[in-house]
């Protein structure tokens, strides 16, 4: 346990932070189930518009930093060294840092419950003059400011750490264009993250100084302006949607390659759209204030559009990679398949947003609410599982229930569909989101009920998950080394690795080192 | 412990695109058809049961931009995802297969990128300029204005503002009325948070961000009476920022009007307070105010102010909001509730008022000498 808490070894800290992300997972999904109780008819009075405020807070603010892209970061932080052929990460201490900073920002988000006047409830994005002023001004506003702050600094350092390790600490060999896709969109993922958050806390230290110092950077009536913590909040915001998208593209094009027992197809249009998409989504961020009035439309429609071409170019190139392929239809690729007819559903949606006078229709209704599940619950969080089924053999050296993971995999995907595909017609009807109650009229009634009926199936797939990760491992059946004949360097490697990684390193001489290993192609 | 197998050089792909290909891709181009066919020229209720017809030429605008890119959005998804789909049957590895056996070794095909990068930009390109010419109506207008009315968002309720009318129509008492077929612009901003004004059926919000004032623009096209709420999350009570829309006939509106006027011009209360009963505002106050508030003098506090003789203290001239404390103003506390360096009182919303509940708490409290 102390070799566990004191841990510098990026294996062992990959998995602190992924066990730590599924630890949050559940507790944001139970929020989430009390938020879709609350809603189940029109009228209901479970929870009540305090609660439910802070509801919604927390299952936004947890999901986005504490669950999705940690889970990003925490598996980076496991593979990018195994797959590029090094024996740990560039800074192993600092890699403990971060781990640590993350965990306790975590938990002080969470323990603003504890405070006196609850927890946070101004919404994930904090806008202000809410949360400087009424009920956003109790200590669980505080803690969330400072927690989110020790997150976002533990994500930069993260960053840095996993930019140096590919960039300098790559076997022999292995060149930059010979590294797994997965490790080229952290790469892509890091520098975003380092044009990205330091905005963010900024934005952070702007807040709490207004709160508790009367800073009026946000207060127009001191000359400040509530619209400039907006561009601060989104030009990290929207970035950090991809933060949260670009690990999980490369979860999705390994686990799509490995089980089509295909090279992937079209590696270096993979690359350039990776760092197409990270240089868009800087450019992108106002298109989350269209309708401010404050900001230029044409211009971030116009990009905002454009992000959907590299977007688009990863589609075909993992239904290039499915073609005339041997497709094994295992539970990762499973859910690797869920997340490409899920993540396609947010991206058109995201498309018809991208056009100002559509989002005057769809802005902070129901069918925003919709557009950005399919990409972050119905995308990532479906990736999160794919990269889950796939690597832990490696992690643990056992495998997970195949029987009991398809099981998982169907609850979650009809689970979530029908939690999710009804609220875009909420949201065409008029169901503003952040609403604790609404009226019955037109559908509203039916649809959130299928809603909430979906999300109870959601939430027995993923305890079918948990049965499974507990069953697998007390049966404990060992598995190979190599049990889904991958190609890239980790799966040369004993499961679990040794703690240095490798014992003896192949002659890397090209993109597949694994397979050019078992086809005696490399010593 | 099994090893690696090697990957087989054998290729065990079909020839051409893969069985069944074209007449798969035929079936979903003929679904795409119907379905195009179907947006383009059905009403979108018929499509979509629930979906509200659009009230002004903007409305209207927005729904044709809708309906084009459902086509495009339609056809996307069923190739995109039927295409995933059907490679995932037809090349999954069957029973009995060899563990070892590989794809089709196929890395690029430079030519097909450069053409499905290049095509999805045109179209992309397309669609903005087509966004960009109806954001442009919206934001400066076709034409002048002949109507300029404001709409400014408080917790948790609208206040409107129109030309000539001196005082303002607050939506927990009244409509916004605007006129059908002049060209309205609407003046938007916010007297303490962010509100986002929303009407579903002119399909368009504005957020009400305080220090900034922004428009919208459109001619209202057809009558009715609509749902208007807040869309930014706002506080506490947001679910509950809620009013009505009421487009008439130009006719109608300027009656309405002169009404609005006639009534601010008489200095009346837009609640008739007179009608005020102190007997049951007594009953009331116990049962709703007592919990904050005492008959005692104004500095003895429970949770808000004691509000004996409210109206005939030399000590205290003025209400917390800083007014004369005259029926009105008092009535106005009760309407809307009061947040500031004393505390915070609910609206008449969370309060579960009346107008005539207002009218009879205000009777009682002016009766306390």
């Amino acid at each position: 346990m102390i070799g566990w808490l004191t841990s510098t070894n990026h294996k062992n800290i990959g998995i602190l932070y992924i066990v730590t992300t599924m630890t949050f997972f559940v507790a944001a999904g139970a929020l989430a189930l009390l938020i879709r109780s609350q809603l189940a008819f029109p009228g209901n009075t479970f929870l009540g518009p305090h609660a439910f405020n802070q509801a919604f807070t927390l299952h936004g603010t947890a999901m986005i930093f504490l669950v999705i892209a940690p889970f990003g970061i925490g598996l980076a932080n496991y593979l990018v060294p195994l797959q590029i052929g090094a024996p740990d990460m560039a800074f192993p201490r600092l890699n403990a840092t971060s781990f640590w900073l993350f965990a306790v920002g975590g938990l002080t988000v969470f323990g603003g419950l504890l405070a006196y006047g609850g927890a946070a409830a101004t919404g994930w994005t904090a806008y202000v003059p809410l949360s400087e002023i009424a009920e956003g001004t109790g200590a669980g506003q505080d803690l969330w400011i400072v927690g989110l702050t020790l997150v976002a600094v533990s994500t930069v350092l993260t960053a840095i750490n996993l930019l140096v390790t590919a960039v300098l600490y790559r076997a022999p060999g292995m060149t930059m264009w010979r590294m797994p896709i997965f490790t080229w969109e952290v790469v892509a993922t890091a520098v975003l993250i380092l044009m990205a958050f330091p905005p963010l806390t900024a934005a952070f230290a702007m807040l709490l100084i207004d709160r508790h110092t009367g800073g009026h950077f946000f207060d127009p009536t001191y000359g400040g302006n509530p619209v400039l913590y907006q561009h601060l909040f989104w030009f990290f915001g929207h970035p950090e949607v991809y933060v949260m998208i670009l690990p999980f593209f490369g979860v999705v094009t390994e686990v799509v390659a490995t089980f089509s027992h295909k090279p992937v197809f079209g590696y270096v249009g993979m690359v350039i759209s990776a760092f197409a998409i990270a240089g868009l989504s800087i450019g992108v961020w106002a298109h989350h204030m269209f309708t401010t009035g404050a900001v230029s439309n044409p211009f971030f429609s116009a990009v905002s559009f454009l992000i959907a071409v590299p977007t688009g170019v990863k589609f075909v190139n993992w239904i290039g990679t499915m073609w005339k392929g041997a497709i094994e239809l295992s539970t990762a690729m499973l859910f690797a398949i869920g997340f490409m007819l899920n993540f396609l559903i947010g991206g058109i949606t995201g498309v018809m947003v991208a056009s100002p006078p559509l989002d005057y229709g769809a802005h902070d209704t129901y069918f925003i609410v919709q557009h950005f599940h399919y990409t972050i619950g119905g995308g990532s969080l479906f990736a999160l599982f794919a990269a889950l089924f796939f690597w832990f053999p490696k992690m643990f050296g056992i495998r997970l229930g195949e029987g009991m993971g398809k099981w998982s995999f169907a609850l979650l995907f009809v689970g979530f569909n029908a939690t999710f595909l009804p609220m875009g017609f909420m949201g065409l009807e008029g169901m503003a989101r952040r609403v604790y109650t609404y009226p019955d009229v037109g559908h509203l009634a039916l649809l959130n009920g299928i809603s909430t009926a979906g999300s109870v199936v959601m939430a027995v797939g993923v305890a079918l998950f948990f049965v499974n990760v507990l069953v697998s491992a007390l049966l404990a059946k060992p598995v190979p080394d190599n049990p889904w004949n991958g190609y890239s360097l980790e799966w040369l490697t004993s499961s679990p690795p040794p703690e240095f990684n490798f014992h003896t390193l192949p002659r890397i001489q090209g993109k597949r080192p694994a397979w050019d290993v078992a086809s005696g192609a490399a010593p | 412990m099994a090893q690696t197998t090697a990957p087989q050089p054998q290729q065990i792909g079909p020839k051409g695109m893969g069985p069944g290909f074209w007449p798969y891709t035929i079936a979903l181009t003929v679904l795409n058809v119907i379905f195009a066919l179907l947006i383009l020229f059905a009403p979108l209720d018929f499509i979509m049961p629930g979906w509200s017809h659009p009230v002004t030429d903007r409305a209207a605008d927005i729904d044709g931009l809708f309906k084009f890119m459902s086509v495009f959005g339609f056809a996307i998804f069923c190739y995109v995802a039927g295409y995933v789909a059907y490679f995932a049957i037809v090349f999954r590895r069957r029973p009995g297969e060899p563990a070892g056996t590989i794809g089709v070794v196929v890395h690029d095909a430079p030519k097909l990128e450069f053409w499905w990068t290049v095509i999805p930009s045109v179209l992309l390109v397309i669609l903005t300029g087509l966004s960009i010419v109806v954001w442009y109506k919206i934001q400066f207008g076709t034409g002048a204005p002949a109507l300029t009315m404001e709409v400014i968002g408080h917790q948790f309720y609208f206040e409107y503002r129109y030309p000539g009318l001196k005082g303002s129509v607050y939506s927990q008492t009244d409509a916004m009325h605007l006129p059908i077929g002049k060209p309205v612009r609407i003046l938007i901003t916010s007297a303490d948070v962010i509100h986002q004004f929303w009407a579903p059926e002119i399909r368009l919000k504005a957020a009400a961000v305080p220090g900034l004032v922004q428009n919208l623009n459109f001619t209202p096209t057809a009558p009715g009476t609509f749902d208007v709420a807040c869309s930014e999350y706002c506080g506490v009570d947001h679910s509950v920022m809620q009013g009505k829309l009421v487009i008439e006939s130009a006719d109608k509106f300027e009656k309405w009007l002169a009404a609005q006027k006639q009534r601010a011009a008489a200095g009346a209360h837009p609640i008739p307070l007179a009608r005020g009963n102190a007997a049951s505002g007594k009953a009331l106050f116990a049962q709703k105010c007592s919990a904050c508030h005492a008959i005692a003098p104004f500095d003895k506090k429970i949770v808000g102010p004691g509000l004996a003789k409210l109206t005939d203290d030399p000590q205290h001239p003025t209400l917390v909001t800083g007014k004369s404390p005259t029926r009105d103003h008092i009535a106005e506390i009760l309407e809307n509730g009061y947040t500031g360096p004393i505390g915070a009182m609910p609206n008449r919303q969370a309060n579960g008022l009346s107008d005539q509940n207002i009218a009879d708490l205000v009777a009682y409290l002016v009766s306390l000498k």
